[in-house]
């Protein structure tokens, strides 16, 4: 089917440094999506480790180029593009916050995560280097672009993929809950202002994987989501429980969109001021 | 009202079902990553511990909540008979462990004559908190804590006695927030709507000791502690200086309270600091 694409979230709960166990879960999700036609999976930030690693960060880590995790999880993409969240080696000593995109046995691309929150609870900083590259990555004949959580928040990453040809971006995400007095989570609130934002002035389909379960004290509601291009939601997984959101998406939507809405054709650089 | 205070009252408002989710949640998940068989909860009788007693009710089975009812002499026999009520609504069986032998007995034994109040409810907590530990260690359970924001914040507790726990769900909960909390859970009215006392010695309230009320409470600290206001900034929100000076000195004089011990750093790898091993 021209144009489409089945996407998939995979809403998990990970455990903190469990790397094997997590592993087979990813596995087993795998097998569960592509039951389901799923053509792109994405797991949550950090899927394969747990988030919140702090001294245990150096322990869990991985080559892309040598890793055995990333070779079985390769092995079972098959034709599905599939993206988890790791910690990665790279060079001169520096780890980082990586998603990692699997097809038919390859790694197709590499997202490192580029800004990286060390503030309140976040202590990213501490112990990951920030990535230096924002690239796109190939999905059914068009562009995918990739962020993880902190990422989405400096709105000019996904203007800059979007502007490039980008027509899905897909956000991997572990966003602590918080509960306030309002109806809903207060997490929830400021992640869907954002993403529904984000979709709509980039004019762009947008897909919110977010994680479930606890570690140290602070819970992940979940609630992934994906953004129509016009900023409606099109669909939401369950919150508090691990949740598979699949949902088929028309890439034309977005051409559409654009013609009618020419926010991108008219983005300009060389407007004279402050920055 | 003046636009602040408004809006720190809508803050410390609280969606009570999603709290209940999410807190029901946190016990479920730690007793089961720890392949705990359960929990401990010492009832006072008030409304902190019915509240933790309340969730752990609804996370586990109530037959894995355990509930201790550990009196002394001098308790008011309305904390027992409180804590009777509460044990009831919420399904869970009692144990009654009187304290007053062994306080006593170490008291008697120094031989020091009048021991000043505090040091006899310092004990007193202490010894309470030594039972339930004993006790978790024998039924293979966690110790659920009880603490609430507000008296973390203040140190308005004993240091290893009534602060001390294995997880505490009530610790990100200031108390008007316990307040509306333990009335969404059907916590007996009887108890929600006492006046809070730790009942260390007849006739306590903690208003009365602290020298203001929960609600100015709750207020000066959300305003200082997670909106970063500085008492004088407090001040001029319309809170009367004398209590928020008050409040910003317990605060600073019992911060040691809710840190773990402190370590003299060596080597490089100083335990919590520079080897800080996350727990799922």
């Amino acid at each position: 089917m021209a144009n489409k694409l089945t996407v998939g979230l995979a809403q998990i709960d990970c455990t903190l440094g469990a790397v094997e166990g997590n592993l087979q879960k990813h596995l087993s999700w795998i097998e569960k999506a592509r039951e389901q036609g799923v053509e792109l999976l994405l797991f949550p930030e950090l899927s394969i480790t747990g988030y919140r690693l702090l001294h245990l960060t150096s322990r869990v880590s991985c080559r892309i180029d040598e890793s055995e995790i990333i070779r079985r999880l390769a092995e079972a993409s098959g034709e599905m593009a599939v993206v988890v969240g790791l910690v990665e080696e790279g060079g001169q000593g520096v780890l980082y916050n990586s998603a990692v995109m699997l097809r038919a046995g390859q790694v197709v691309h590499v997202h490192r995560k580029l800004y990286l929150p060390t503030y309140g609870i976040f202590q990213e900083g501490r112990f990951f280097g920030p990535g230096q590259r924002l690239d796109l990555a190939p999905i059914a004949g068009e562009k995918l672009g990739l962020l993880i959580c902190e990422d989405l928040w400096h709105p000019q990453l996904a203007q800059r993929l979007a502007a490039d040809g980008g027509k899905v971006l897909g956000v991997l995400s572990a966003g602590p809950g918080r509960v306030g007095s309002g109806a809903t989570l207060e997490s929830q609130e400021i992640w869907e202002c954002i993403t529904r934002s984000t979709a709509v002035v980039n004019t762009s389909w947008l897909l919110y994987c977010n994680r479930v379960g606890w570690e140290e004290g602070s819970f992940y509601a979940g609630g992934s989501h994906v953004v129509r291009p016009g900023g409606q939601i099109l669909c939401r997984a369950a919150n508090f429980q691990e949740d598979l959101l699949v949902a088929t998406l028309d890439l034309r939507e977005v051409d559409r969109l654009r013609w009618r809405l020419p926010l991108l054709r008219a983005e300009r650089a060389d407007i004279e001021g402050p920055g | 009202m003046n636009e602040t205070k408004y809006w720190i009252r809508d803050r410390l408002g609280l969606n009570a079902a999603l709290a209940e989710t999410v807190l029901t949640g946190f016990i479920g998940d730690a007793v089961e990553t720890t392949r705990s068989k359960g929990v401990v909860v010492g009832l006072s009788g008030g409304v902190d511990s019915a509240l933790a007693a309340a969730l752990a009710a609804r996370a586990l089975e109530p037959s894995r909540v355990h509930a201790f009812l550990l009196p002394y002499r001098t308790s008011n026999p309305d904390s027992i008979s409180d804590a009777e009520v509460v044990a009831k609504a919420f399904d869970l069986v009692t144990t009654t462990i009187d304290i007053s032998p062994m306080v006593d007995l170490y008291f008697e034994n120094l031989a020091e004559g009048d021991i000043d109040k505090v040091r006899l409810g310092n004990k007193m907590a202490r010894e309470r908190m030594s039972i339930l530990f004993d006790q978790a260690k024998k039924l293979g359970c966690l110790v659920l804590g009880t603490s609430n924001k507000t008296e973390i914040l203040l140190g308005y507790s004993t240091i290893f006695g009534d602060n001390a726990s294995s997880i505490n769900p009530l610790g990100d909960l200031y108390k008007q927030q316990v307040w509306q909390l333990a009335h969404h859970l059907g916590v007996p009215q009887e108890v929600v709507g006492k006046k809070p006392s730790a009942d260390l010695w007849p006739g306590q309230t903690d208003e009365g000791e602290l020298g203001f009320d929960y609600t100015s409470a709750d207020e000066v600290l959300c305003l200082m502690f997670d909106l970063g206001l500085s008492p004088s900034e407090v001040v001029d929100q319309g809170y009367a200086a004398s209590v928020v000076d008050r409040i910003a000195a317990m605060e600073e004089r019992n911060r040691f309270k809710r840190r773990l011990m402190l370590i003299a750093r060596l080597s490089d790898s100083a335990i919590n600091l520079d080897r800080e091993i996350p727990r799922d």
